[in-house]
């Protein structure tokens, strides 16, 4: 008759594409522009960065280019002088465009696979946060097929319908000792997909200034029987049933952008873009488990995210008919509001800046190269569910390269 | 071999990307007003790292003070020496372990009796036996003493009644007569904790108030004095703890009598209510049926509920008639909780009031433990109640701490030190340490 109760062992996982992971590098000229390109064009990255300017282009494109992304978070556990780092572990965005169209044509059809959301982050399992997160792995994919028309000779406009394969492998620590004392392993692990749309509309001004609009419409992908596997002490295996698996959705949210174009010499141009992400349709993650116990149940956090706006700037510099110099930066307000900062991605607003160098090869092959430097300031955070506390800074280094051939 | 060239610079630079470190500047860990040289820890089984039912190696290891005194070494603390058993007898005096759970979900515990460091015992003309554990002789902060109350601390002949007492005195029971509050004075220290008291109390409490009793509050609040006065004779800085509320502990909230009536009546429906033998005033008890209001001791035999008892009025189940009432030492009832309760309370005004007569900083174990029976915690992720096994706070033996909740007391007395005092002494990262083990 002594009742033990199993309860809330398990609280919810911490799991968000936040816009620490909207990873924003979707094409190495428009990185070494502050990641500007909407209201500009330069190559077959205009799948994403705007659709409506593909039609524009004065060529077809076959481009492809990768950005290893360096993320160092440090977690100061408040009342302590300890550091906690994330280990040293590369993620690969990367970015693929074609744009093919009749010579001289009205129209043109552009493919991009490119990845705006994912991260990598890993705080091993001997850190103070280990029952709250310990590692994630988090990719989505986006297929994007697209279709461009001119309008006449300074308006064009143009849609793309979105796939998204996305998928998570998530791991924390669960607070059950087994007989020599060590904690229990929860990992979460499984892909899914979700569909979204966008489109945009490019102008070209009297006075030379090019302006662009687009939306990108929201994503919800659903990770649908992802494995739930737990590793806990023997006697307690019937309370976390294996096998077991998940379901969650998370809404990746749209982003309405505008941007600008000044052109004022042949020789530079400069651009400017503001988006606005509604990362407030994220109010609640949860995840639905297929054997639920008292000590397993489904879960539901909440994010209550806000929207967050992005303003960047980047210039061009053509120093030879070949060679061209690059270099922007920006400012993007976080989407967490304060006690809602895990350590997944420790939002918080950043700076950034850029600079890339992009040399033409026989007319047709161009290769660009970019670095970024993003600053996520300092944040002193105790999270209102999992009541983690302390200090998050995070730095983030990204070379990147593409090539990119054009007729 | 010129693209080698550049691609070495390019591996390079990745390399040094790799190498990058954030950097969160922390300011440098300081003492304050206090100073951390010589600290010394005052108290009970709670001190000593008593868990599980027992003294042994690993919950020494895990010891409040040993976790603060760790970190006090980042601002001028010395070495921190716990009279430690031995790794060939690291059971000690033996424990509780978890080895499973019945179908209905209860723990099964069994006593671990291996490699124990019982040397022998003693018997103590007009006291019992004494069991003697083996001596530890090197240098000693922790002062921590199972079972020792407040009222032991100035009587002479303690030294040869208590094993673990014994343990770390040079002398064999019964020849010892050095005081615990001379013994844990002798060498000179800068800083102390104490938390003595509870035992004033909760022996009382957990004997379902028969097999001891409450210790005179006035009695109580002059050995504080004296304790105190002794303490900081030379100037000594410190921390005390109050003494918390018996019933915030699952050795008394873990076998309810609603929960055994429930059983009774699976089998017998026309078991009404449980009786109980309880306090009417004074002395003097009487049988009644129990209420909710009265609370079970966890160690309390369940199967001898209905069992058959010979009495004057001929066999009747045990604890289900006035006449065959559940044993007093396994109930402790309303009234006398209440009486617990006024004690611990005008113990703690004591405490209180003495340590901010003398400047000492407070940790209010009472409102702390009161309020995780209440609302519960949640610390990194792990949430943290007063449930006995699934609360992660408390051991085996319903009463002391798991390792988790002696490194979440740690912090509190850290926090309640640097807040007297203006250190700023490292708070213990609690997910380093588990709470019950399981199989």
């Amino acid at each position: 008759m002594k009742k033990v109760l199993l309860l809330a062992l398990f609280l919810a996982p911490l799991m968000a594409f936040s816009q620490g992971f909207q990873v924003n590098l979707e094409g190495q000229k428009q990185i070494g522009m502050g990641h500007t390109g909407v209201g500009t064009l330069q190559d077959g990255a205009s799948v994403f960065f705007n659709p409506g300017a593909v039609a524009m282009l004065p060529e077809n494109y076959l481009q492809g280019g990768i950005s290893p992304l360096f993320f160092k978070s440090d977690f100061n556990p408040s009342g302590t002088s300890v550091q906690n780092r994330t280990a040293n572990k590369v993620a690969t965005p990367f970015e693929f465009y074609g744009v093919w169209g009749p010579k001289s044509s009205f129209w043109k059809f552009g493919l991009g696979v490119y990845t705006p959301f994912g991260g990598l982050t890993d705080w091993g399992n001997t850190w103070q946060g280990k029952y709250v997160l310990e590692s994630l792995n988090l990719k989505a994919v986006y297929f994007q097929p697209t279709l461009s028309f001119k309008l006449t000779d300074f308006l064009s406009i143009g849609g793309g319908f979105v796939y998204n394969h996305g998928s998570v492998d998530l791991t924390r620590a669960i607070p059950v000792a087994n007989s020599s004392g060590d904690p229990g392993q929860a990992e979460l692990k499984g892909s899914g997909k979700g569909y979204g749309w966008n489109a945009g509309l490019y102008f070209k001004t009297q006075s030379g200034v090019t302006i662009g609009i687009t939306h990108r419409s929201k994503v919800n992908t659903t990770i649908a029987g992802g494995n739930a596997i737990f590793t806990v002490p023997t006697s307690l295996q019937s309370s976390f049933p294996q096998p077991n698996s998940f379901t969650s959705t998370i809404p990746l949210p749209a982003t309405n952008s505008i941007g600008f174009g000044f052109y004022p010499s042949r020789k530079w141009i400069l651009a400017l873009d503001v988006n606005l992400v509604q990362w407030d349709v994220y109010k609640t993650l949860s995840f639905d488990y297929k054997n639920n116990t008292a000590a397993l149940q489904d879960t539901h956090s909440a994010r209550n995210y806000q929207q967050a706006v992005s303003v960047r700037g980047g210039a061009q510099y053509k120093a030879t008919t070949n060679l061209a110099l690059r270099f922007g930066g920006g400012y993007a307000s976080t989407a967490v509001a304060d006690g809602y900062v895990t350590p997944e991605a420790p939002d918080a607003n950043r700076v950034y800046g850029t600079l890339g160098l992009g040399y033409t090869f026989a007319k047709h092959l161009d290769i660009d190269i970019s670095f970024e430097y993003e600053h996520l300031m300092q944040r002193t955070q105790t999270n209102i569910e999992s009541q983690l506390s302390g200090t998050f800074k995070t730095n983030v280094y990204i070379p990147g390269v593409s090539l990119a051939y054009h007729w | 071999m010129k693209t080698f060239k550049q691609h070495i610079y390019i591996i390079a630079g990745l390399l040094l990307l790799g190498a990058c470190k954030t950097e969160i500047h922390t300011p440098k860990p300081v003492a304050g007003s206090a100073d951390f040289s010589r600290y010394i820890s005052v108290g009970n089984s709670l001190t000593a790292g008593y868990a599980d039912g027992g003294l042994y190696l690993a919950g020494q290891q895990v010891s409040y003070p040993s976790i603060i005194g760790k970190q006090m070494q980042a601002v001028g603390g010395g070495t921190f020496a716990q009279p430690l058993f031995s790794s060939s007898q690291a059971n000690g005096s033996g424990y509780l372990s978890l080895t499973g759970f019945n179908a209905d979900g209860t723990p099964i515990t069994t006593p671990v009796t291996t490699n124990l460091a019982i040397r022998g015992q003693q018997a103590i003309p007009g006291f019992g036996n004494v069991i003697l554990y083996t001596k530890y002789t090197g240098d000693i902060n922790n002062y921590g003493v199972p079972g020792i109350k407040l009222m032991h601390i100035t009587y002479a002949p303690y030294g040869n009644l208590n094993g673990y007492f014994e343990r770390l005195l040079p002398g064999n029971s019964p020849t010892n007569s050095t005081t615990y509050l001379d013994f844990v004075t002798a060498k000179p220290f800068t800083f102390f904790s104490n938390w003595l008291g509870n035992n004033d109390a909760l022996s009382y409490a957990t004997s379902g108030g028969a097999g001891d009793v409450l210790t005179d509050k006035s009695t109580f609040a002059y050995l504080y004095n004296v304790l105190i006065n002794t303490l900081t004779a030379k100037g000594q800085k410190g921390v005390v703890a109050t003494i918390p509320d018996v019933t915030s502990i699952p050795y008394f909230n873990t076998i309810t009598v609603s929960a055994i009536l429930t059983g009774v009546q699976k089998i017998n429906p026309a078991a009404k209510a449980l009786y109980i033998n309880a306090l009417v005033a004074g002395s003097t008890y009487a049988p009644r049926a129990a209420t909710a209001n009265d609370l079970i001791v966890l160690t309390f035999p369940t199967s001898k509920i209905g069992q058959t008892v010979s009495t004057p009025y001929g066999p009747l189940p045990y604890g289900l008639t006035p006449y065959t009432p559940i044993d007093n030492q396994y109930v402790l009832d309303e009234k006398e909780i209440a009486l617990t309760q006024d004690y611990v309370t005008a113990y703690n005004t004591t405490i209180k009031t003495i340590a901010a007569a003398k400047g000492l900083a407070v940790f209010d174990a009472y409102t702390f433990l009161l309020n995780i029976k209440k609302n519960g915690m949640v610390v990194d992720g792990v949430s943290i109640n007063s449930n006995y096994i699934s609360g992660g706070l408390f051991s085996l033996d319903g009463v002391h701490l798991t390792p988790r909740g002696y490194a979440i007391v740690a912090n509190e007395f850290i926090k309640a030190i640097n807040n007297k005092y203006n250190s700023t002494i490292p708070e213990v990262n609690i997910s380093d340490y588990n709470g019950v083990k399981f199989p």
